[in-house]
């Protein structure tokens, strides 16, 4: 989903072509320091404002060689137009039962009524999505929300990871990440308990989406997040626990000229591990650009290129409320070695056409080598029902 | 059957004379009777009196069995509506219905069913010799065709009584003589009974018995005298 | 009893063609006219209700301010409170549009919050426009179906979205420009899309909350908040609650008693122009009783006849009833479809609120209410019935063996005096008159106003007795013979006049109330409007106002000598009152205020008390406030304590206002802005040079200038429109009184025939008998008009010293328009003998001979 926003909402904004820097080489080791353990500064102090490149359009550029510093950086960024926080995971209650979740938290920041000296300028715009995959229901729950940042009520915040709309909240605490999510059918309040520092996605954190580097996020990745927290599904409650995974991205440009649609898949491996890998999608449905991090156990991450990645479908399901066709099973290369992905049931498509607008597939998914389950996550994929406009 | 006892009518309760006293007749089925006497000798009154019109200050009135005296104003209303029938000197024929429903009238006072009121009404003009006028309105009648239509109203509804106050006073005498056969003859042949008040010999000579009425009493006066 | 006895009766009605007709329009206009106003206010009320439903949505409660608004502060605090599920900010502005007569409301939204609560509100994009939407362009813009979550378009900061309703009346689309005033400062906003849920009849705008913040130059500031309480939180409960962290001036109010509010203060108008209606009714009942009485006299040898054939005298009476009823329902089923043709042409021409001014921006349709149309209707055959009631008593009363022979109409029309009754029914009048009004309504006030009518009535018996004996007979033979007549029969009068003494009653009153109203509002004017000229941006309820700057720059011009500004704002003094109006402008300079108690001494205070305010009769009477009382005015969200130093005349503010000092609402508000200023010229100085020099200065499109005479006449122009449909009605009333003597006259002479008859064997000629006839028609309806001018005189008392005071609260000086009254007076009773004379003109004509002789 949150891709699906997100794009959704700097296809609004967009125009002209952004005149990024070149991205560099300067892949910057993430080191420990300080009492948080948990996160990873850098040595230098975050750049400002005024220093950053900016694009056209009023945003800064995405640039490679911007080092990411903790937790300064696990806060919003509100010069650049669209950040989110994601995260998704499996759950098991009491009785041994499984469920997908998700959450995310947008921020936009639409360039409108920078000048206004009202509280209600909507210059920032959050929005917020949770979901719950239930194979007892067969489909996906879900709600969403949306406002724009009007401090106390909602908003996201610089420094700290911090997001929230009324009584839904993401935030950092105490060494560990708490969400809360309310709604008539369904509602969640999870404690995400990290395992290691962030996972840096890309070159030290600058991700590149398509060839052209002018599209391309920080992003990094909070894999292996021990979950513990309670879930209700209709009038029942349920104590919870299991694991997740946080991405946290933001950019100004991510979508280049003539793709259809994505796949993205976020994996936690039972040894320890986690694997992130996604490709963009031509209008012919082939790959326009491929890429991904592994980590093996708790070891160092490994950044993988276009060529080390590869999705080729298996199995489709078509939805009978959309008629879109949906590769549910996948075939994943992986650097040399052949994962298969299966999803938790089939139905996870959210049709959100009378709120969003937006037709998606995301669930949640076990990867399998040799037949043998060796780690679960969640899968996303878009542009399978209409043509990804620009 | 008509019985007549005693009858007296007073002007006011308080008069020291009445406009008549001792008033005694009979009558039977298929008689008729004129009345006659001087001008304010109260025969209409007495015609009003039987008819139940005017309350009477002494005597009985019996048509066959039942006391007429006894009934109160909407009672003899009902029982006037079944075996009454009038006929007026001015006709009283409603401007505002055709001849037919005048005719017809009384029926739906009496509740007959429309259809049949219409189909009896019609059967009565005939014997009137009025058929062909059924439709008309009244203002294309003459006199003497408005009194045929009043003497088949009369009787349409077969009563035990008519009750005829000058019903030829309106009439030249060619037409009165007309009329009143035809009326006579019809209360004959109805079996019912019949009495006539009127100024006129003519008209009293048709009548089975002719009555005088004076302030002291009503005397059979002798037809061959 | 048989259904095809009716037909003796209904044929009769049939038959009295001229007679059933005027009944039936009789009561046709009544039901017509009641109908009308009904639906017509209706339709008004019902868009009303729809458009404050509209905005309200699913709001359980709503925070609302005075039209200055409150700080938006209390959004975030209110919001986040827990019995609060939703709560939705809103501003509403009544923008002016420079070079327009019309303003725009438009609503400034939380597009994301407004959705939750009164998701009609939301604007949906023009598709195109040169715009994109996030939702619909990104994705297939070919499925209808799909709703953007966030068109950034509907956030922009110049962008504007119209209802239909608004589009129409501005003749703008999507894609056009329109330029909106705030203060003198022009604004361009782009048209980009509609607000379909806002539907045909209101016209309306929505844009960003933020930005119209920033265009109106109200950021801070909200003027309502619409909440949606957490499920299973109690409403009253929650109120209360809530309530505490309002700031002094801001209220807690369910949606519907905001419409109550707003009905409430139109309802008083309502019920004077229903009131209307029903006399109107009452009238034709009249004209039912007038033609069923003669009716009766006429057809009472039919009834003895039809009595003789054993028609019992329950049956006659049903009979008779079921002719009025006929008649009325007739007619009752005319005038719906009368009142419905009238509406649609109301509501195309002067408005749902019949020229009051009370419901402005709407645009109802003609609506058919099945319930009111039936009501309508049966009420027709309810007059009909009630009019024909006594009649058919009378006619049940006759002594069949006497009315079979004698021609004795006049037996009928042997009035016995009602002189008591008519006594009584003034001596309740009178007691009815010192009732407090039920529920804002004067209800005892209107008993007042048909106990006179019928005490008018009942007193016409002994009225014309009067007149005769009064009326020496004279010797010419056609005047005694009227008198003789009328003399004897004053049932006649009573059957004749009634009519006419209702409607000169009605007409008469209304004639002395308009006229008193309007002598005041014109006076009134003159001393509220004692400045040269006066300059204001908009109305003060729109977005128009002057910074000091611009008051300053006024001032400087030559040949001005003082400029006196003036600041509205409304406030809300308590839950079930529609807002008042507070005013400030300098009180101790040439503006003296029309007071009715106090004084206007101390303007300024001395510094250690409250300071003084004046306030208006209504907000006197409506919170029972008089000299001297001690008054808290929430003043910027704080309650500041002030005195009442005076009471003064306001025919403007029907809902009260409040005057205070400028001086010291700028001390406690820091407000500097003002919306009207009142110009006194230097001597000598040039007027239409300073105007063309004050609108250089201001610029010409950004304020508008007039001088005392145009506001005055502008000002009578709208009452004189207001009481149009006054006028209408008591037109139609004396006219329907005028059918009520010519269908009497008819009638009567038809019946006398053989009276006339006799005469021209006495050696009367024709004409006498005309003239006759023309005499006795100009007496009763002489003594019908004088009775009726009394009754009026009363009525007008009530309507000016009971009706006004508790419907509007407002009070007046009476005066009487003599020389108008007395045209109409003559008018009338001429009217009155040509009508007589014209109806008996059939009787006339007839054979002296053949009338004589006829008999029955």
């Amino acid at each position: 989903m949150r891709r699906a926003v997100a794009f959704l909402l700097i296809a609004v904004a967009a125009c002209g072509s952004s005149v990024a820097g070149q991205a560099g080489e300067n892949f910057a080791q993430p080191a420990f320091r300080g009492q948080d353990k948990q996160w990873v500064p850098t040595v230098s102090p975050p750049p400002t404002t005024d220093v950053l490149p900016t694009g056209s359009g009023g945003y800064p550029s995405v640039v490679e060689g911007r080092p990411l510093v903790f937790p300064q950086d696990s806060g919003a960024h509100p010069d650049y137009r669209t950040e989110w926080w994601y995260v998704t995971g499996w759950l098991t209650d009491a009785e041994g039962a499984e469920r997908g979740f998700q959450v995310t938290f947008f921020r936009v920041r639409t360039l409108i009524g920078e000048d206004n000296p009202s509280r209600f300028a909507p210059r920032q715009l959050i929005v917020a999505h949770a979901a719950i995959a239930d194979p007892a229901t067969g489909r996906l729950l879900h709600a969403e929300r949306a406002e724009r940042a009007l401090d106390p009520l909602a908003g996201a915040a610089v420094g700290r990871t911090h997001a929230w709309i009324g009584d839904w909240v993401l935030e950092w605490r105490d060494g560990r990440y708490t969400t809360r999510i309310a709604d008539d059918g369904f509602g969640f309040e999870l404690d995400f308990t990290p395992e290691g520092p962030p996972m840096l996605n890309g070159r030290a954190g600058f991700s590149q989406k398509a060839p052209d580097p002018i599209n391309a996020s920080y992003y990094y990745s909070r894999p292996q997040l021990a979950v513990t927290g309670r879930l209700r599904i209709g009038a029942r409650h349920h104590e919870v626990t299991g694991r997740a995974w946080l991405d946290h991205e933001w950019s100004s440009e991510i979508l280049p000229d003539g793709a259809r649609g994505w796949d993205w898949v976020g994996i936690n491996l039972h040894d320890g591990g986690a694997l992130m890998a996604f490709q963009m999608r031509d209008e012919a449905g082939a790959a326009m650009w491929s890429a991904g991090t592994y980590r093996a156990g708790r070891g160092e991450p490994q950044i993988l290129d276009p060529e080390a990645v590869r999705f080729t479908p298996l199995r489709r399901w078509r939805s009978p409320r959309t008629g879109a066709e949906y590769p549910v099973q996948w075939q994943l290369d992986i650097d040399g070695r052949r994962l298969t992905l299966e999803p938790l049931f089939d139905d996870q498509e959210l049709d959100s056409r009378r709120s969003t607008g937006a037709v998606y597939w995301e669930g949640a998914v076990r990867l399998l080598e040799g037949g043998r389950e060796i780690g679960r996550g969640y899968l996303e994929m878009t542009g399978y029902t209409e043509r990804l406009r620009m | 059957m008509l019985e007549v006892e005693q009858l007296e009518k007073r002007f006011s309760a308080q008069a020291a004379h009445p406009l008549f006293a001792g008033v005694s007749f009979t009558l039977a089925a298929g008689e008729c009777v004129a009345v006659m006497g001087e001008s304010g000798v109260g025969k209409s009154t007495l015609l009003n009196c039987i008819a139940g019109l005017e309350a009477v200050d002494g005597g009985r009135i019996v048509l066959d069995g039942q006391e007429l005296t006894a009934l109160d104003d909407d009672a003899f209303a009902r029982l006037r509506r079944r075996r009454f029938g009038f006929v007026f000197q001015a006709f009283h024929i409603l401007p505002h219905l055709d001849v037919l429903q005048n005719v017809a009238l009384p029926l739906w006072l009496l509740d007959v069913e429309s259809g049949e009121a219409t189909r009896r009404a019609r059967a009565m003009l005939e014997r009137v010799g009025l058929a062909d006028r059924a439709g008309d309105w009244p203002r294309h009648l003459s006199g003497g065709e408005l009194q045929r239509v009043a003497i088949a109203r009369a009787l349409v509804h077969g009563p035990a009584l008519v009750l005829a106050d000058e019903p030829t006073g309106n009439l030249d005498p060619e037409r009165a003589d007309q009329v009143l056969g035809l009326l006579l003859e019809s209360i004959r042949s109805a079996g019912a009974m019949g009495i006539l008040v009127t100024h006129s010999q003519a008209a009293a000579a048709r009548a089975d018995r002719v009555l005088r009425l004076a302030a002291d009493g009503l005397r059979e006066f002798d037809k061959a005298a | 009893m048989n259904i095809a006895l009716y037909r003796v009766f209904l044929a009769s009605v049939l038959r009295r063609r001229l007679a059933t007709a005027l009944s039936l329009i009789a009561i046709g206009l009544g039901v017509a006219l009641g109908l009308a106003v009904q639906l017509i206010h209706g339709a008004a009320l019902a868009e009303f209700d729809r458009g404050m439903r509209l905005l309200a949505g699913e709001a359980d409660l709503q925070v609302l301010g005075p039209r200055g608004g409150f700080d938006d502060g209390l959004y975030v605090t209110v919001a986040r409170r827990p019995e609060v599920a939703e709560a939705s900010p809103i501003l509403e502005i009544e923008a002016r549009l420079p070079g327009r007569e019309e303003t725009l409301r438009i609503l400034g939204i939380d597009l994301f919050r407004v959705a939750r609560v009164s998701p009609v509100l939301l604007p949906v994009a023009a598709a195109g426009g040169g715009s994109r939407s996030m939702g619909s362009d990104s994705f297939d813009p070919s499925d209808q179906d799909q709703r953007s979550l966030t068109p950034l378009i509907l956030l922009e900061s110049d962008t504007l979205f119209l209802s239909a309703a608004a589009r129409a009346a501005l003749g703008v689309e999507s894609g056009n420009l329109l330029t909106v005033q705030s203060g003198l400062r022009e604004t361009r906003l782009r048209i980009a899309g509609t607000v379909p849920g806002a539907g045909v009849g209101q016209r309306l705008a929505v844009m960003d909350i933020a930005a119209a913040q920033q265009t109106f130059d109200r950021i801070g500031r909200l003027s309502r908040i619409d909440l949606r309480l957490a499920p299973g939180i109690d409403r009253s409960l929650a109120q209360r609650e809530l309530r505490a962290l309002l700031p002094a001036g801001v209220e807690l109010l369910a949606p519907e008693a905001a419409t109550a509010q707003a009905a409430g203060l139109s309802r008083a108008y309502r019920v004077n122009m229903t009131m209307l209606a029903a006399i109107a009714l009452l009238t034709g009942g009249f004209l039912v009783f007038s033609t069923q009485l003669l009716a009766v006299v006429r057809r009472r040898q039919e009834f003895a006849f039809l009595r003789a054939l054993g028609l019992d005298r329950p049956m006659l009476v049903r009979g008779l009833l079921a002719e009025g009823v006929a008649i009325g329902l007739l007619g009752g089923a005319l005038g719906v479809a009368f009142a419905h043709a009238l509406t649609a042409f109301a509501l195309e021409l002067i408005g749902g609120d019949l020229g009051a001014g009370f419901f402005r921006g709407l645009a109802p349709a003609l609506p058919f209410r099945p319930d009111l149309a039936s009501a309508y209707w049966l009420l027709g055959g309810l007059a009909g019935l009630a009019g024909a009631w006594w009649p058919a008593r009378e006619a049940a009363r006759l002594v069949p063996a006497r009315a079979l022979r004698a021609g004795d109409e006049a037996e009928l029309l042997r009035s016995p005096s009602r002189l008591p009754a008519a006594l009584g029914c003034l001596a309740l009048a009178a007691l009815a008159c010192l009732l407090p009004p039920v529920g804002g309504v004067p209800v005892f006030g209107y008993a007042a106003v048909a106990l006179i009518l019928a005490g008018a009535v009942l007193s016409l018996p002994s009225a014309t007795r009067l007149a005769m004996r009064a009326l020496a007979a004279g010797r010419v033979v056609v005047l005694r013979l009227a008198h003789a007549r009328l003399a004897s029969s004053p049932g006649q009068a009573v059957v004749a006049g009634a009519g006419v003494v209702a409607s000169v009653a009605l007409a008469a009153s209304m004639a002395i109330m308009v006229s008193s109203f309007r002598v005041s509002v014109d006076d009134w004017l003159a001393q509220v409007l004692p400045a040269d000229l006066y300059v204001r941006a908009s109305s003060s309820a729109a977005s128009g106002f002057l910074e000091p700057d611009a008051v300053d720059k006024v001032a400087a011009l030559a040949g001005i000598a003082s400029v006196e500004p003036i600041r509205y704002d409304t406030l809300r003094l308590s839950a079930g009152h529609f807002p008042m109006t507070l005013i400030a402008r300098p009180l101790d300079g040439a503006f003296s205020l029309p007071l009715i108690a106090g004084s206007q001494a101390g303007a300024l205070g001395d510094g250690g008390a409250a300071p003084p305010a004046w306030i208006s009769e209504a907000m006197a009477d409506l919170l029972s406030l008089g000299v001297g009382a001690s008054l808290t005015l929430p003043l910027s969200g704080e309650a500041h304590d002030f005195r009442v130093a005076g009471i003064w005349r306001d025919y403007a503010r029907q809902h009260g206002a409040v005057m205070i000092e400028l001086s010291t609402y700028r001390a406690i508000t820091g407000d500097e802005r003002s919306n009207d200023l009142a110009i006194h010229l230097a001597g000598g100085a040039d007027l239409d040079a300073l105007m063309h020099e004050i609108r250089d200065a201001l610029g010409a499109r950004h304020i508008e200038l007039s001088t005392p005479g145009e506001i005055r006449a502008i000002s009578l122009a709208i009452f004189d429109r207001t009481f149009l449909v006054t006028y209408l009605m008591a037109a139609v009333a004396v006219l329907i009184g005028l059918f009520g003597i010519s269908t009497t006259f008819a009638a009567l002479a038809t019946s006398r025939c053989k009276e006339f008859g006799m005469l021209r064997h006495l050696g009367l000629l024709r004409s006498q008998i005309g003239r006759l006839l023309a005499l006795e028609g100009a007496l009763t309806a002489a003594v019908g008009v004088a009775v009726g001018m009394a009754a009026g005189g009363a009525i007008a008392l009530v309507l000016i010293e009971v009706i006004n005071r508790q419907s509007f609260h407002w009070s007046m000086d009476l005066t009487v328009p003599a020389p108008m009254l007395a045209i109409f007076a003559v008018a009338l009773v001429a009217l009155a003998a040509l009508a007589a004379r014209l109806s008996g003109h059939q009787a006339m004509r007839r054979s002296a001979v053949v009338a004589v002789r006829e008999d029955w």
